[in-house]
């Protein structure tokens, strides 16, 4: 990206920026691209993105608008990568970009599609385990899903963050930028909806579907 | 026997009770197999949370949006690399151009009537500029990135250099401004005038 200079960035470069956290492989990779290496981006991202798409899909429900999302992430992870401060946990900056990413594309949505029909959340599965196995299976996802979709848009992020993300209460209101009491109360009301929700059809339908 | 505990439980169940707060759930756990029977269901139900949310993307998934964003990446301006605008030759000589021909004119415009001589007959550009050698020690930088070999300053109008800097050698330009606590000190590339028969140096 800067031809004939690349060489003199790093050697430069490098030395003169703040300490980061050398034990953070993510942090050397964001030094060689605030350095001027735009191609260090690649290995971030291999270290990154799985779970970039997965937190977008979480929060968002949606296979295609989570690709679009975590490709917006991304592109502006790299563009606003002056911004974020060394020694900063950097995966949390990243999901903060997610989070507001997300947020955006599903204001723009609109409301979450629930996934009503078991047929239509049946995926690829089916083949691997028994038919009725396979069933029951997506039954049960599809059954999480609509309970997902049904939540305030708050109170899904913060279920995702702190119980399928696995960060921390403390770490899920930085991101957040709330209080902890505020997250504690949001994933306790998500978690009894979901319940109540999934223990309405505890037992497979029998009969016709609506 | 203690107060039911429904209303801790979903909390409880992924560890979000302080110890006494806790242990408290869990002795009235033992002995009320109500709240026992919710808090199992509650288990139940985050486990199938974290089955049916598990990520639908594989490796193939991931490689696509790599590709897309580096491609993206590639395609467009570099972000301004941090703490080293010295480093990159072309923005510092376009940069520092500019700064020229915008302080040269200033001097132009206001300098006129503290010339010796009347201002050259073309209008002044980059390459009219002359530097000399500084007399002193270069100044100490304290990053050593701004070490260069050559330490020029751009002098008033009313005093020519004899000498041009070298061609590709990065310079150090001070211009003074009319207040003297204010100083604007500049690197440069210097390139050599395209036409040297135009410059007042080479008629002196
Ligand atoms: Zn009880």
């Amino acid at each position: 990206m800067f031809p004939g200079s690349e060489a003199a960035l790093m050697d430069e470069g490098i030395a003169s920026l703040p300490e980061a956290s050398a034990q953070d492989p993510l942090a050397q990779l964001v030094r060689r691209i605030r350095g001027g290496e735009a191609e260090a981006f690649e290995p971030l991202m291999a270290r990154t993105e799985a779970r970039i798409l997965a937190l977008a899909w979480r929060i968002l429900g949606d296979r295609h608008l989570a690709e679009d999302a975590a490709q917006e992430t991304f592109l502006r992870v790299f563009r606003s990568l002056h911004t974020y401060r060394l020694g900063e946990p950097f995966e949390a900056w990243m999901i903060r970009i997610a989070v507001n990413v997300c947020r955006d594309l599903a204001r723009k949505r609109g409301p979450l599609p629930v996934p009503l029909d078991l047929l239509d959340v049946l995926e690829g599965d089916a083949a691997s385990l028994g038919a009725e196995e396979a069933v029951l299976l997506q039954q049960r996802r599809a059954l999480v899903r609509q309970a997902l979709a049904g939540l305030p848009q708050a109170e899904r992020t913060a279920l995702v963050l702190r119980d399928l993300e696995g960060l921390s209460t403390e770490e899920v209101a930085r991101i957040l930028g709330v209080r902890p009491v505020t997250i504690r109360s949001q994933v306790a009301s998500a978690r009894t909806k979901l319940q109540a929700h999934c223990a309405r059809l505890t037992t497979p339908p029998q009969g016709g579907r609506p | 026997m203690t107060p039911h505990v429904l209303k801790h439980l979903p909390l409880w169940i992924e560890g979000d009770l302080a110890g006494t707060e806790s242990a408290a759930v869990e002795s009235h756990l033992a002995e009320c197999p109500a709240c026992l029977e919710a808090a199992e269901a509650l288990r139940a139900s985050q486990a199938r949370l974290r089955e049916a949310m598990a990520s639908p993307f594989d490796a193939s998934d991931a490689v696509r949006l790599r590709c897309s964003v580096m491609d993206q990446i590639r395609a467009e301006p570099a972000p301004r690399p941090i703490l080293h605008l010295a480093s990159r030759p072309a923005l510092l000589t376009a940069s520092a151009a500019a700064l020229l021909l915008a302080s040269l004119v200033w001097r132009f415009e206001r300098g006129r009537s503290v010339h010796s001589a009347p201002p050259p007959a073309p209008p002044p550009t980059s390459a009219a500029l002359s530097a000399e050698p500084d007399p002193k020690p270069a100044p100490t930088e304290s990053r050593s990135a701004l070490r260069y070999e050559t330490q020029a300053r751009i002098r008033p109008a009313s005093r020519h250099g004899t000498e041009s800097l070298p061609s590709g050698m990065p310079a150090r330009i001070e211009f003074q401004t009319a207040d003297p606590t204010i100083r604007i000190i500049w690197l440069a590339q210097a390139t050599p005038p395209s036409e040297p028969s135009s410059t007042p140096e080479e008629k002196s």
